[in-house]
């Protein structure tokens, strides 16, 4: 059944791993077919080659629907998808197998089947790890959106116990899209697994991503699971605490509505169990009461609205923050700026 | 206009022309889907037809028109895709993988299907209830998407959404599985795919939504969370994803259905967004794409038309939003 789906979903929904299909099909219709963006390679068949004559391809079930519409993908997809059925149905692992699957990944990486099949026979060949990471380099620098290149190389990365090399290429794959999910959950998985947490070249390597783009969330995300995050709990040294927060505050000087440092600094300040109004001085830098004209940062008006409510006798100021979000700085979310005006009258009667 | 004040199909006729809904250009589109094998995108979209049914029989009842692709042809697909271990692939001669084997559960559901799935399949239900059970990771709690053991919370709110509908959330350690949610909830109030792995959208959906599911919403920071989620509005109407990312109509259905669950639905400008997805459709052929101008797919027309229900865009079937799925079905399968 069904469907000329496009991108994203459930396989990969949410991060749209399927937007090389998008791509695929616009470059379709430029005229080209898929994968290589430079020269086409021709055709590969396999029915007349040698190799492979013992093998008979198995047709394509397609469930008994529509068993009379016409089958008319391009022949070689077909064929190539034919000798995968074939082979395995009589378990073969093989040099030729991986030749196979290295075939159809390039027409379409994303059926999850053909990287099963090739992770099984490189183990059961016991083939060199470092060699499949070669031959993924570039696969995956082709196929961006790709995740089950991520996972493929992450149970290889594993498996040779090394991260060596690693760093380069994901900062490799950064530059071509430095917010892509699957890269920098690869990047948190390669810490995790080798222990980088006090490398000091990867909080180095943090900061020239922020540096490059300030309002990179991924950088901003991948910071906090360096600092604090990935720490099991533990709360940031006064050190460590006074850097970040300096740090930060350099970053919104930088770009002042910008959510992502914002939300960095109140989770520092969360870790370190210090107190909103810690950043007050720093936050009317960007949004004054007495100068309502002059709001450089909603997101500084939010904090001082936090910061004013827990102030004694200063919900008015509290609340002259709040409607200016609603009616002037922020007004598509009135609602919530007014919930939260709400919020205070309700601790009012409470106090 | 109050777009909240529906349901009825009052106005559906009197509508202004930027605020119809094209449903009977929807209807077609998704029932055009299947007759187009002669071009290759359907081919490389095997790997994900299975979800492809899910996501077009939805959008079709909440239109309106439940009966608008073959049932029994469905079926037959559907029960081609079995494997003997439980699970379904995306086609036929594809891996069984989870999240197919939820596609398929909640295509049974909406069809009503359970009995006669027990009739072609015996213990059916019990066989698929144990292949997902088998793919809980016993120490943490969260689930694989395949025995290659790729670990995701997509696949542990997956889990727990095709077993509450089949009743039977008794083979898996909720408790662990809520756990291991907990531990994915992030300094901004969001949640990621693993411990520490960056907010984002549709990850917030499976993790509240799991946690609806096991009845855990107490431990979700709901306002921050709601706050984070508000945020995802952009000028223009449309939500995004992640911080300074671009709209997208199938953030319409997470950012949306994640707040619904927190009751803070009230919180982002329905209209607005209503406008922003009605912009996304195509008035000729029918189809919703991610933003206005760009191609049309089946994925982002189901979440649009869901995100239409949630805003009680009128004339719509209401949907869960645990779910995604018409209220009446989950309404029937779960007895609430
Ligand atoms: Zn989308």
């Amino acid at each position: 059944m069904s469907l000329q789906l496009i991108r994203s979903f459930i396989a990969n929904i949410f991060l749209s791993p399927f937007a090389f299909l998008r791509i695929i099909l616009l470059r379709l219709r430029k005229g080209f077919t898929y994968t290589s963006e430079y020269t086409m390679p021709p055709p590969k068949f396999y029915h007349d080659d040698e190799a492979w004559k013992d093998v008979e391809p198995l047709p394509q079930d397609d469930g008994g629907m529509h068993p009379l519409a016409a089958i008319a993908y391009t022949e070689e997809y077909s064929e190539a998808m034919g000798y995968l059925r074939a082979v395995m149905a009589s378990n073969e692992f093989s040099e030729r197998v991986l030749g196979l699957t290295e075939h159809i990944i390039s027409m379409n990486p994303a059926h999850y089947t053909v990287w099963l099949y090739r992770a099984k026979t490189i183990s059961e060949l016991g083939k060199p790890l470092q060699d499949e990471i070669e031959w993924l380099n570039p696969t995956a620098l082709k196929h961006l959106k790709n995740y089950q290149i991520w996972h493929h190389r992450q149970t290889i990365i594993d498996a040779l116990g090394s991260p060596e090399g690693e760093a380069e290429f994901v900062s490799q794959m950064l530059e071509k899209d430095e917010k892509n999910y699957h890269v920098w959950s690869y990047r948190q998985w390669l810490v995790k697994r080798f222990d980088l947490f006090d490398n000091l070249e990867e909080l180095q390597w943090t900061e020239s991503m922020i540096d490059a783009d300030v309002r990179n969330n991924s950088a901003w995300n991948h910071r906090y699971y360096l600092v604090i995050g990935g720490r099991e709990g533990h709360a940031p040294s006064e050190e460590v605490t006074k850097r970040e927060i300096e740090y930060t505050k350099e970053a919104i000087r930088k770009a002042s509505q910008n959510q992502s440092p914002w939300n960095y600094l109140k989770g520092i300040l969360r870790a370190a169990q210090l107190p909103k109004s810690t950043i007050k001085s720093f936050a009317t830098e960007f949004a004054d009461l007495e100068a309502p004209d002059d709001v450089y940062s909603s997101h500084a008006l939010d904090l001082l609205a936090d910061i004013y409510a827990e102030e004694e006798n200063n919900k008015e100021s509290a609340e002259k923050a709040l409607d200016l979000l609603a009616t002037r700085y922020d007004p598509i979310r009135a609602n919530y700026w007014n919930y939260r005006k709400g919020l205070l009258s309700q601790s009012e009667v409470a106090a | 206009m109050s777009l909240v004040s529906g349901p009825g199909r009052a106005g559906v006729g009197n509508m202004p022309a930027e605020m119809q809904l094209f449903v009977d250009k929807h209807v077609r589109y998704i029932q055009s889907l299947d007759t187009r094998k002669d071009e290759l995108e359907y081919w490389l979209t095997e790997h994900l037809r299975l979800n492809g049914l899910y996501w077009g029989l939805t959008a079709l009842h909440l239109l309106g028109h439940p009966d608008a692709l073959p049932r029994n042809e469905i079926l037959d697909f559907l029960c081609s895709c079995l494997h003997d271990n439980g699970g379904f692939g995306a086609a036929p001669g594809h891996d069984a993988h989870m999240l197919y084997t939820v596609s398929a559960v909640q295509i049974l559901a909406t069809l009503d299907a359970f009995g006669e799935f027990e009739e072609r399949v015996k213990d059916g239900r019990q066989k698929v209830g144990k292949f997902i059970a088998d793919l809980q990771d016993s120490e943490t709690g969260t689930f694989a998407g395949d025995e290659w053991g790729e670990r995701d919370t997509r696949f542990l709110y997956g889990a727990l959404n095709a077993l509450s509908l089949m009743g039977l959330l008794d083979l898996v350690d909720v408790a662990k599985a809520v756990q291991h949610v907990h531990s994915c909830a992030n300094f901004d109030g969001g949640y990621g795919t693993s411990p520490g792995a960056e907010s984002h959208s549709g990850q917030v959906f499976t993790c509240v939504g799991a946690l609806t599911i096991a009845g855990r919403l107490d431990l979700v920071d709901q306002e921050r969370l709601g706050a984070w989620l508000s945020e995802r509005q952009l000028k223009n109407g449309g939500l995004n994803g992640r911080p300074e990312k671009q709209e997208d109509v199938c953030y319409s259905w997470w950012v949306m259905s994640s707040m619904a669950m927190l009751g803070k639905l009230h919180w982002i400008d329905g209209e607005k967004l209503t406008q922003f997805i009605l912009q996304c459709q195509d008035p000729e052929l029918g189809g919703l794409a991610d933003r206005p101008g760009d191609m049309v797919d089946v994925f982002h027309t189901v979440f649009g038309i869901a995100g239409l229900s949630l805003l009680k865009y009128p004339g719509l079937e209401e949907v869960d939003p645990i779910y995604c799925m018409p209220r009446s079905v989950t309404r029937r399968c779960l007895g609430k």
